[in-house]
C-alpha cells in the first residue's frame, strides 16, 4: 500500500493554516477560533491558568438514569471552527485557543483539531504522520500536552512539531538565490499582529537573541486608514468600509520606495502619473464611489524603516533590529546569519521590501566595518561581509509551505516520533529536539 | 457535528474557487478509507482533471461501479484507458463549457464532490436491486409463518468490500432485506472499551420511541456473525469486531432515501472512530478540568507562612 500523505498543520494565533504534504499551497486557511455554546466568561478566565483552568464551568452532565446516551446531551459536538464559526458568533461564543503563539486552552484545541481532520482535511489520523508547528520558545510541557493530545486521542501514526522559523527557513530554499540548502538564518516574521526576528542556527533557534517589533500588517492597515484620513479622502467611503478599504488599499497598491524624498518628489512633479485611482461600492445601499490613492502608496510600509512616522513608542527601524539579533548571536554563526535574512508571512510581500531591507543592512554592516577598518589605523582590511535578504514567491504561507516541503521528504519518516516510539517512553519524547540531518 | 459529511470539502472549495476564475492546480489530498484524490490541470488552464484512487476498486468495478459512474458522470467520465496512471478514475472537467446558471454549476459541484460515495455507492444499489427481484420471486411458502425459513437459494449474492487493509464490507440481499455487515480493527486497548459501549448504545438507543423505525443494528466482539462465518481468513480476536445493519425495504424505498442511506452507512466505520475519539476528547477535558478543581483544594491546604508579626511601631508579640 502506498503511504498516505502526511498531514500539514500550521496553528497561528490569527490564522490556521493545514493541508496535506507534497502540496504547494495549504488547503484550507481560515481562523483559528472555536465556536461553542458554553458562555464567554466560561471560558475567558482559564486563559492564563496552564494546569488547564481556573474558575471554569465544568463540562455539561446530566442526573438522568437510563443508559449512556439519555444521560448525556452532545454539547461537546456542538461547536463550528473557522469561519463557519465566525457565521455562527451570533448564537454562540467565540474562543481563540491559540494566544500569543502558544496554546492556551487544551480543551477547545482538542475539539479544534477534532474538526480540524474529521470535516475538513476528512483523513482518518490512524493512517496518518502529522506535522505542527510551534513558537519559537515553546515550553516543553506545550509539546508533550500536544504529543498526549495527538497520540492518545487521535492515534495519529507519527507527530514532528516543528518551529515555524525552521520551516520558514526551509520554505526559502524554492527562492532561485538560494544555491545550498542550509538551516542558519535569520528569519523576519510579519503576520497580522507582531513582526518576529529570529536567528536560527543549523536548525537550532537562539532565543536570547529572539526581538519582538509592535509594528505588523495591522498597523500599517492603521496607518493607511490615517493617512486617508489626513488627507480629506476618506470622506467618501461610508465609516463601516474604512478599516476594509485601508486594507484593501495597502494589498493592492503599495511597494517600498528606495528613497522616500525622490519619492515625494516623483509624486510631487507627475502626480497624474503615480497617483492610482480606488474604486468601491457602498456594500449596503450600492452607491459608487472612488479615490486617490497617494503617498499611502510608498509611506505604509515604509513604518518598518522609519518607525517614528507612525508610533512614538518604538522607533528602532527595522534593520537595525536584525543588526541587532545577529550581533547578539555567537559570533561564529553571524556570517551565516548575515548571508540568509529570510522573509516569511504576509506583511513581507510589498514589492521591493526585500531590496530595501538588504541595502538598508548592508549599509549599516559596512558602515561598522569601515570604522573598525579606521580604528585599526587602516592596518587590517576586511574582506566583507555578505548580506543577503532572501524574498520567494511562498512568502505568504512559507511556515505551511516547508513544512509540506519537509514532511514530503522520506526522511521525515526517520525525524518524527512514531507511534511504537511514544508507547515505549511516553510524552516526554517530544522533548527530545530532532533537525532533519540531510537539511544541513 | 454529529454526522460526517459524504463530500469533500477541499474538491467542493476548489471547484467553486475556479468555476469562478480559471487557474492552474495541482493539488493531492485524500478521503477517508485510503482513498486519494488528485487534481490537476495537465494541459491548460480550463481542463481540470480529477483523478481518484481507491483501495478496493477491484472490488467496487465487479459490481458496477464504472457503470454507475458513467452514468452519474455523463461527459466528465474519462475511458479506462485515459486515465491517469496510478489511480483508478478520472473525470474531466471543461471550465469553458460549464452550465450557465448558478443553479446548475452548484449542483454539478456537488456532483463532484461526492465522487467518492459515489463509487462506494455501486454495491450498495446492486445489492437494493437485487433484493427487489428476490422480492418479486419471492413466494410465500405455503403454511409457513416465519420468513426466515425459507431456504438458502433465496440469499443473493454475498458482496464483499475490502475497503481498508484489513477491514471489509459484507452486503447480502435477501427476498426482505439487505444485511451489511462491517469488520473493524481496534489498534489501541481504550479503543476497544469505547467501541465497545458505543456500540452497545446502538441496541440501547433504537429502543426509544422515536427510533422505531431505524435499522436493526448488532454488535458482536470476537466473533463474526452467522451471516459471514462460512467465509475464510475471517479474524478473531480481541481486536475485532463487527456490526451488522438490517436494512428493510422501506429504506430504501425511493432513490434519494436510498442516497441518504447508502451515504450515512458507508462512513459508518469513520463515524465510530471519531466518536470514539470525541468521546476521548471529551473524557479529556473532564479530566482537565478535575485536576483543575483538586489542584485548587491542594492550594488552599498549604500551610500559611509563619512569619512574625509586628505592630505598627515594630514591635512583635510573643508566642507562647
Amino acid at each position: 500500500m502506498s503511504r498516505q500523505p502526511p498531514l500539514v498543520i500550521d496553528n497561528g494565533t490569527g490564522y490556521t493554516k493545514m493541508g496535506f504534504a507534497g502540496n504547494s499551497e495549504p488547503s484550507f486557511v481560515f481562523p483559528t477560533v472555536i465556536a461553542t455554546h458554553q458562555s464567554a466568561s466560561a471560558g475567558s478566565s482559564n486563559a492564563s491558568s496552564g494546569a488547564g483552568g481556573g474558575g471554569r464551568a465544568p463540562p455539561p452532565i446530566a442526573s438522568k438514569p437510563g443508559h449512556l446516551a439519555s444521560k448525556r446531551g452532545i454539547e461537546d459536538l456542538d461547536f463550528f471552527i473557522g469561519d463557519e464559526a465566525v457565521a455562527n458568533s451570533k448564537t454562540y461564543s467565540l474562543h481563540y485557543p491559540i494566544r500569543h503563539g502558544q496554546i492556551e486552552n487544551w480543551d477547545h484545541m482538542e475539539r479544534f483539531w477534532e474538526q480540524c481532520i474529521f470535516k475538513y482535511l476528512r483523513a482518518e489520523p490512524e493512517d496518518h504522520y502529522v506535522l505542527l508547528t510551534e513558537p519559537p520558545l515553546n515550553p516543553p510541557e506545550n509539546r508533550e500536552n500536544t504529543a498526549e493530545i495527538m497520540f492518545e486521542s487521535f492515534n495519529v501514526q507519527g507527530l514532528y512539531i516543528a518551529v515555524q522559523a525552521v520551516l520558514a527557513l526551509a520554505a526559502s530554499w524554492t527562492s532561485s538565490k538560494v544555491n545550498e540548502r542550509t538551516l542558519t538564518g535569520v528569519v523576519i516574521d510579519s503576520g497580522d499582529g507582531v513582526t518576529h526576528t529570529i536567528p536560527v542556527a543549523e536548525g537550532y533557534v537562539i532565543g536570547s537573541s529572539i526581538k519582538h517589533i509592535p509594528i505588523a500588517g495591522r498597523d500599517i492597515t492603521y496607518f493607511v486608514q490615517q493617512l486617508l484620513r489626513d488627507r480629506g479622502e476618506s470622506a467618501q467611503i461610508p465609516p463601516e468600509d474604512q478599516l476594509r478599504v485601508a486594507e484593501k488599499i495597502k494589498e493592492d497598491y503599495t511597494y517600498v520606495c528606495q528613497d522616500i524624498v525622490k519619492e515625494f518628489k516623483k509624486y510631487d512633479t507627475d502626480p497624474y502619473k503615480y497617483f492610482a485611482r480606488f474604486a468601491g461600492e457602498h456594500s449596503v445601499t450600492g452607491r459608487k464611489y472612488d479615490l486617490d490613492v497617494g503617498y499611502e502608496r510608498f509611506l505604509a510600509p515604509e513604518i518598518f524603516f522609519n518607525p517614528e512616522i507612525y508610533s512614538s513608542d518604538f522607533l528602532t527601524p527595522l534593520p537595525e533590529v536584525v543588526d541587532t539579533v545577529i550581533q547578539t548571536s555567537p559570533i561564529d554563526v553571524r556570517r551565516g546569519l548575515y548571508k540568509n535574512i529570510v522573509l516569511s508571512g504576509g506583511s513581507t510581500m510589498f514589492k521591493d521590501f526585500g531590496k530595501r531591507l538588504q541595502r538598508d543592512v548592508k549599509a549599516i554592516v559596512d558602515g561598522r566595518i569601515a570604522g573598525s577598518e579606521e580604528r585599526s589605523g587602516s592596518h587590517m582590511k576586511s574582506s566583507g561581509v555578505e548580506v543577503n535578504v532572501i524574498s520567494h514567491k511562498r512568502q505568504r504561507y512559507a511556515v505551511w509551505y516547508g513544512g509540506s516541503l519537509m514532511a514530503s521528504t522520506p526522511e521525515f519518516y526517520n525525524v518524527s516520533h512514531s507511534r511504537v516510539d511514544y508507547e515505549e517512553y511516553g510524552p516526554s519524547l517530544v522533548r527530545r529536539f530532532s533537525v532533519f540531518g540531510s537539511a544541513v | 457535528m454529529i454526522l460526517l459529511e459524504s463530500h469533500s470539502v477541499i474538491i467542493n472549495d476548489v471547484l467553486t474557487d475556479r468555476f469562478e476564475k480559471a487557474s492552474r492546480a495541482d493539488i493531492q489530498f485524500v478521503d477517508y478509507d485510503n482513498v486519494r484524490f488528485h487534481l490537476s490541470t495537465p494541459s491548460s488552464k480550463t481542463q481540470l482533471l480529477l483523478s481518484m484512487g481507491i483501495q478496493c476498486w477491484p472490488d467496487l468495478i465487479k459490481y458496477g461501479a464504472r457503470e454507475h459512474l458513467q452514468s452519474e458522470y455523463e461527459g466528465y467520465l474519462l475511458p479506462q484507458d485515459q486515465t491517469e496512471p496510478e489511480y483508478d478514475v478520472s473525470l474531466v472537467i471543461d471550465l469553458e463549457k460549464l452550465p450557465g446558471t448558478t443553479e446548475e454549476r452548484s449542483a454539478l459541484i456537488s456532483k463532484l464532490a461526492h465522487l467518492k460515495s459515489t463509487a462506494m455507492a455501486s454495491p450498495f444499489l446492486s445489492a437494493f436491486a437485487e433484493q427487489s427481484t428476490l422480492q418479486a420471486n419471492y413466494k410465500e411458502p405455503a403454511g409457513a409463518q416465519q420468513a426466515d425459513l425459507a431456504p438458502a437459494g433465496e440469499k443473493g449474492e454475498l458482496k464483499i468490500v475490502k475497503y481498508r487493509e484489513e477491514e471489509a464490507i459484507y452486503i447480502q440481499a435477501s427476498h426482505d432485506r439487505v444485511t451489511i455487515v462491517f469488520s473493524t480493527v481496534f489498534k489501541e486497548e481504550t479503543d476497544k472499551v469505547f467501541g465497545r459501549v458505543f456500540l452497545q448504545e446502538f441496541v440501547d438507543a433504537r429502543k426509544l420511541n422515536a427510533l422505531q423505525n431505524a435499522p436493526q443494528v448488532m454488535y458482536s466482539n470476537r466473533e463474526p456473525p452467522l451471516e459471514i462465518r462460512h467465509l475464510p481468513g475471517l479474524k478473531n480476536g480481541e481486536d475485532w469486531g463487527y456490526v451488522t445493519f438490517v436494512l428493510f425495504p422501506r429504506h430504501f424505498a425511493n432513490p434519494s432515501q436510498a442516497l441518504a442511506t447508502i451515504n450515512r452507512i458507508q462512513l459508518f466505520r469513520d463515524y465510530l472512530h471519531y466518536h470514539i475519539k470525541c468521546s476521548k476528547a471529551y473524557m479529556h477535558s473532564r479530566m482537565r478540568y478535575r485536576v483543575a478543581e483538586f489542584l485548587k483544594i491542594l492550594n488552599r491546604a498549604k500551610p500559611e507562612v509563619a512569619t512574625e508579626k509586628k505592630t505598627a511601631t515594630g514591635r512583635s508579640f510573643r508566642t507562647r
